[in-house]
C-alpha cells in the first residue's frame, strides 16, 4: 500500500521564512503572472503566442516545483500550463517571450514546437510533448537512469490531474512503484480537462487516491494555490524520494481562473457563481495579503517589487520582439542525430570468408559485443531474461548472464512503458544506447505508438538538443502460421514517419551490421528481424567481427541486366530463388537489389540499376496498398521515367490481414510463385 | 457571563444565513458576530465562548479567510476556551471531504490547547470521508444546503440547545 499518513514537515510558513526568501518568491509570482497576463497580447497584435495555456490559480505548486528543481543534479518535465514552474526554475523572462512568440533563440527548440511548452533541455528542464501526460513515462525512464548511475537527483514530471485518465500514466507510475524510482509526479488539480470536469475522469475527486493500492509510493496532498503548503509538499517530496529512492504523487489542488487555453471559453461552462469563487482564491492575491497581514513586508515594499517585475517584463518583451525569426531554410535540420560512419565498411560489403552464422546469431553476437565495447547499453523488453531465456525468440540469450541484470532486464507487457522508459533513459545523458525489443512481436507494437511517435520529434522539435539514442528490434513477418498479431510487418507504417530509421536486413552479416552502426548512432532506428529467418539456412552467412552496414545503403545480391527486383526481409530469399530459376531455365537475367535500409532509403542504388535494367518490379512482404512499396514506385517513376521500358509493378501481400491456417497465410503473403508471374509479365511486357 | 463569539465571514450566503439562525436562537445579547474576514488574534482572544463558521472549499480546505488566520491562530493558547464549530458541506458531490473543513479547524483549536465542543450524530448523513467524523459523530454541526436544505432548521436549533448546554450559559 502506498504511503498516505505520514504529515509532511512544515518548514516554511509566513512567520518563519526569511525575508529575503518570501521578497524572492514575490518576485517570481508578481512577474510570472504579468508574463502569462501579457500573453494573449501577442495573439492579439498577431504575433504570436497563439496556444497559451494560463497558469493563474496555480501558483504555489508552480513556484514550488520550480524553487526544489535543481539544474545540477535533477530533471524537470513541465507540462503546458508550467510557465512559472520553468520561470521559477530559472528560466528567464526573456526566455519565456521568446518560446511563446516562437523565435529563433527559443531555448526550448526554435519555435518549433508549440508556444506555452517551456523547456531548457540544457539545463535538463526537458522539451515534451502536447500529448499530455506521456512525459510521465519518460520521467520514469530518466528516474531509471538515475538509480542505475547512482546519481543524487530527483525527476520532478508535471501535469493536469485530467491527464492522469490516459493509461500510460497509470503504467509510468505502475514502473516507478515496481522499480523504486525517484520520480515525483505532480498532479495540478484545477479540475478540468478543458471543459471536461474531473467527474468525468474518474471516480475519485483526488485522483491521486487511484494509486493507493500501489506498493513503494508516497501520495501527498497539498494546497496547490498556497505557496508555503505547497513548498512544504515539494520539499518533503524531493527529500523522501531521494532518501528512500521511491516515486511520490503530489496531487496539489489548484483553480483555474481563465480558460483552460485560449481556444476555449469557459463561459460556456461555468457559472458566475464559480468564477468568483476561483477568483477569490487567486494565490498571488492571498500571498500578498499574508504578507502585508504579517507584517513581513509594507504595501510600499511590495509595490517597489511589482514595479521591478514591471520593468523585466518590459526588457524581456523589447529583446523577444528584436530575437530573429527561425530560417524556413532550415526545416530539414536535425530531423534525426548524426549516424555512426563506418570506415572500415563504408558501402556495408565485406569478402570475410568465415564459417557461416545464422541471422539469430549475427544478431545476438553482435548485441553482446555492442555491450562490451560500450558499457553504456542497455536493452529491456518483454521475456529479455529470465534464466537461460533470452527474449521470445532466445535472440537475446546469454546475456543476462554475461552483462548482469542491471544492463540486461524484463519490462512489464507494456509495450508503450518500454518505448516511453527508453526516450527518458536516454535523455539522461547522451552515452546511453538502449536496445529494446519494442514487442513480443512487431504487430504487438501498437500501443507503443504514441511513444514511438513522440521519439520521432523529439530531435528536430529541440533543435537537435535532445536525441533519443534507441534501437527498437522487432520480431517481424510471417510464414511462421503465426496469423493476426504474429506474423505482420509494420514497416508500411513506420516509414511514415520523419525522425527515425527504418532498416530490414535479410541476411546475417547485414542484421549484424546494421545493428551494430544502429547501436553507435545517435537517434533512433527501428530494427526488423525476419522472424522466419532466425534459424534458416538460407539467411546464414560468414558475419565478419567488426562487421558494419551504413544507413541508406543497399547491396546487390545478385547482378542482372533484363529487370530489378528491389526488396528486403523474407522475400528477398523468394526473389534470389526465382532469379537463379529464370536465369537457369529461360536464361534471363534478374538484378536483385536488398534494399537492407528503408530510412534513409538508397535511392542512387535503386536508379542506377532502374538504368541499367530498365524494368522495374518491388517485392515485399507487407501489403501492397500503402505498403512501402508504393513510395520506391513513386520515386522511379518520378525520377526514372524515361528509363523505364514498363510499369514499375509490386508484389507483397493483399490488403487482408494475414490469417493463420497456413492455407490462408499461403494466399495473403507474397511467395516465389508470384514473384515468378509478376516477373514473367514484366519481362513480357 | 461574557458574550459568545460568532465567527464567520460576512460575505458568505449559506454560512451567513445558518450564523444568523444562531444568532436569533442565542438572543443577542448573549452573542456578537466577528467578520472572519478581518480577524485579529487579540479580537479571537476576548472570547471565552467561541463559534466558528467554517465551510469546505474545494476538495477539503478551508477558505481562504480561515486559511490565512491559521498562522495567527497558531500562535495563540486557547487553554480555557471552548470553540464549537458549524460547516457546510456537499456531502453528495464531495462525499470524501464532506465538512472537512470543520475537522481541520478542530485539529488547529485542540493543538491550540482549546477544547471543541458541539460534537453531533453523523445519523442521516450519507458521506464517504471526512475529517470532521470522530466515530459516530461530526466535531461540530455539518450542513449541508444543497442536499438537505430543508434539515437545516431543526438540526441548528438543536445545536444549540446543546451549545447553551455545554457553554453553560
Amino acid at each position: 500500500m502506498a504511503f498516505t499518513d505520514i504529515a509532511v514537515q512544515k518548514r516554511f510558513s509566513i512567520k518563519n521564512t526569511d525575508k529575503e526568501t518570501l521578497a524572492k518568491w514575490f518576485e517570481l509570482l508578481a512577474t510570472g503572472r504579468l508574463l502569462d497576463d501579457r500573453a494573449p497580447n501577442y495573439l492579439k497584435q498577431a504575433i504570436g503566442w497563439s496556444y497559451h495555456a494560463p497558469y493563474a490559480g496555480h501558483d504555489g505548486i508552480q513556484l514550488a516545483i520550480g524553487q526544489v528543481f535543481d539544474k545540477e543534479t535533477d530533471h524537470l518535465y513541465p507540462y503546458y500550463r508550467d510557465l512559472l514552474t520553468t520561470f521559477s526554475a530559472g528560466m528567464s523572462a526573456e526566455e519565456i517571450i521568446l518560446n511563446g512568440i516562437s523565435k529563433d533563440t527559443d531555448v526550448a527548440g526554435g519555435g518549433r514546437h508549440m508556444s506555452n511548452h517551456f523547456a531548457k533541455p540544457e539545463w535538463n528542464i526537458h522539451n515534451v510533448s502536447s500529448c499530455t501526460g506521456n512525459h510521465t513515462l519518460h520521467a520514469s525512464g530518466t528516474g531509471r537512469a538515475i538509480k542505475k548511475y547512482k546519481h543524487k537527483g530527483v525527476v520532478i514530471s508535471s501535469q493536469g490531474e485530467s491527464s492522469v485518465s490516459e493509461g500510460y500514466v497509470y503504467e509510468a507510475i505502475n514502473g516507478a512503484s515496481n522499480e523504486q524510482l525517484p520520480v515525483i509526479f505532480v498532479f495540478q488539480d484545477n479540475g478540468y480537462g478543458i471543459s471536461v470536469p474531473k467527474k468525468d475522469q474518474t471516480a475519485n475527486r483526488k485522483v491521486a487516491n487511484n494509486f493507493s493500492g500501489f506498493k513503494n509510493l508516497r501520495i501527498i496532498h497539498c494546497n496547490g494555490k498556497d505557496v508555503f503548503d505547497s513548498m512544504n509538499a515539494m520539499h518533503e517530496a524531493k527529500e523522501w524520494a531521494i532518501e528512500n529512492s521511491m516515486p511520490v504523487i503530489v496531487q496539489a489542488n489548484c483553480v483555474r481562473i481563465h480558460s483552460h487555453s485560449n481556444s476555449d471559453r469557459h463561459d460556456l461552462y461555468r457559472d458566475d457563481y464559480e468564477l468568483n469563487y476561483v477568483n477569490e482564491y487567486d494565490p498571488l492575491a492571498k500571498y500578498r495579503r499574508l504578507l502585508l497581514r504579517y507584517k513581513r513586508f509594507t504595501e510600499e515594499e511590495l509595490m517597489e517589487m511589482e514595479s521591478r517585475a514591471k520593468e523585466t517584463v518590459k526588457a524581456a518583451h523589447k529583446k523577444g520582439i528584436a530575437a530573429p525569426d527561425p530560417d524556413p531554410g532550415s526545416i530539414h535540420d536535425f530531423v534525426i542525430g548524426p549516424e555512426y560512419k563506418s570506415e572500415k565498411y563504408p558501402d556495408g560489403t565485406h569478402h570475410f570468408d568465415g564459417p557461416k552464422k545464422k541471422l539469430i546469431e549475427g544478431i545476438n553476437e553482435t548485441l553482446k559485443a555492442e555491450f562490451r565495447h560500450n558499457p553504456d547499453t542497455f536493452i529491456w523488453g518483454q521475456d529479455i531474461a529470465n534464466k537461460e531465456k533470452g527474449g521470445i525468440f532466445n535472440v537475446s540469450k546469454g546475456m543476462q548472464q554475461e552483462f548482469g541484470i542491471e544492463r540486461v532486464f524484463n519490462a512489464p507487457i507494456a509495450e508503450d512503458f518500454i518505448m516511453g522508459t527508453a526516450n527518458g533513459m536516454s535523455r539522461f545523458n547522451k552515452k546511453i544506447r538502449i536496445v529494446v525489443e519494442g514487442a513480443e512481436f512487431a504487430d504487438y507494437f501498437w500501443p507503443a505508438m504514441e511513444q514511438f511517435v513522440e521519439t520521432t520529434h523529439d530531435y528536430w522539435r529541440t533543435k537537435g538538443q535532445e536525441s533519443p539514442n534507441i534501437t527498437v528490434r522487432l520480431a517481424s513477418g510471417g510464414y511462421i502460421g503465426g496469423g493476426l498479431y504474429h506474423s505482420q510487418t509494420i514497416e508500411g507504417a513506420l516509414t511514415t514517419f520523419p525522425g527515425t530509421r527504418v532498416v530490414y536486413p535479410s541476411f546475417a552479416d547485414d542484421a549484424a551490421g546494421l545493428l551494430r552502426t544502429a547501436m553507435r548512432s545517435e537517434g533512433m532506428t527501428v530494427f526488423m528481424e525476419p522472424k522466419a529467418l532466425y534459424n534458416a539456412p538460407i539467411a546464414a552467412t560468414p558475419v565478419p567481427d567488426d562487421f558494419e552496414v551504413p544507413f541508406g545503403k543497399a547491396r546487390v545480391r545478385r547482378e542482372g541486366k533484363d529487370l530489378s527486383i528491389f526488396t528486403y526481409g523474407n522475400t528477398t530469399h523468394m526473389c534470389l530463388e526465382v532469379a537463379e530459376q529464370l536465369a537457369k531455365n529461360k536464361g534471363v537475367s534478374i538484378e536483385v537489389i536488398d534494399l537492407r535500409s528503408l530510412l534513409p532509403l538508397d535511392e542512387e542504388a535503386i536508379l542506377q540499376s532502374v538504368q541499367k535494367t530498365n524494368k522495374a518490379l518491388i517485392v515485399h512482404e507487407d501489403k501492397v496498398f500503402a505498403g512501402f512499396g508504393g513510395e520506391v514506385a513513386a520515386m522511379i517513376s518520378e525520377k526514372a521515367f524515361e528509363y523505364l521500358d514498363g510499369p514499375v509493378r509490386r508484389v507483397g501481400s493483399t490488403f487482408t490481414p494475414v490469417g493463420f491456417n497456413r492455407i490462408l497465410e499461403k494466399a495473403i503473403l507474397p511467395n516465389a510463385e508470384k514473384i515468378e508471374k509478376a516477373v514473367s509479365e514484366l519481362l513480357d511486357y | 457571563m461574557s458574550k459568545i463569539g460568532l465567527f464567520y465571514s460576512f460575505n458568505t450566503k449559506k454560512t451567513a444565513q445558518s450564523a444568523k439562525r444562531i444568532l436569533e436562537a442565542f438572543g443577542e445579547e448573549n452573542i456578537e458576530a466577528v467578520n472572519a474576514e478581518d480577524l485579529t488574534g487579540d479580537q479571537f482572544m476576548s472570547y471565552e465562548h467561541l463559534i466558528l463558521g467554517v465551510p469546505t472549499w474545494f476538495d477539503g480546505e478551508l477558505p481562504n479567510y480561515w486559511d490565512e488566520f491559521v498562522p495567527a491562530l497558531e500562535d495563540l493558547d486557547l487553554r480555557g476556551k471552548k470553540v464549537a464549530i458549524y460547516g457546510a458541506g456537499d456531502q453528495k458531490a464531495y462525499p470524501e471531504n464532506f465538512v472537512d473543513g470543520v475537522g481541520i479547524m478542530a485539529e488547529i483549536i485542540e493543538q491550540q490547547g482549546g477544547t471543541v465542543v458541539g460534537f453531533t450524530s453523523t445519523d442521516g448523513y450519507a458521506f464517504e470521508q471526512s475529517r470532521a467524523q470522530r466515530g459516530n459523530e461530526f466535531c461540530g454541526l455539518a450542513l449541508d444546503y444543497e442536499n438537505q436544505s430543508s434539515m437545516n432548521k431543526d438540526r441548528i436549533a438543536k445545536w444549540v440547545s446543546q451549545l447553551q448546554k455545554e457553554f453553560s450559559v
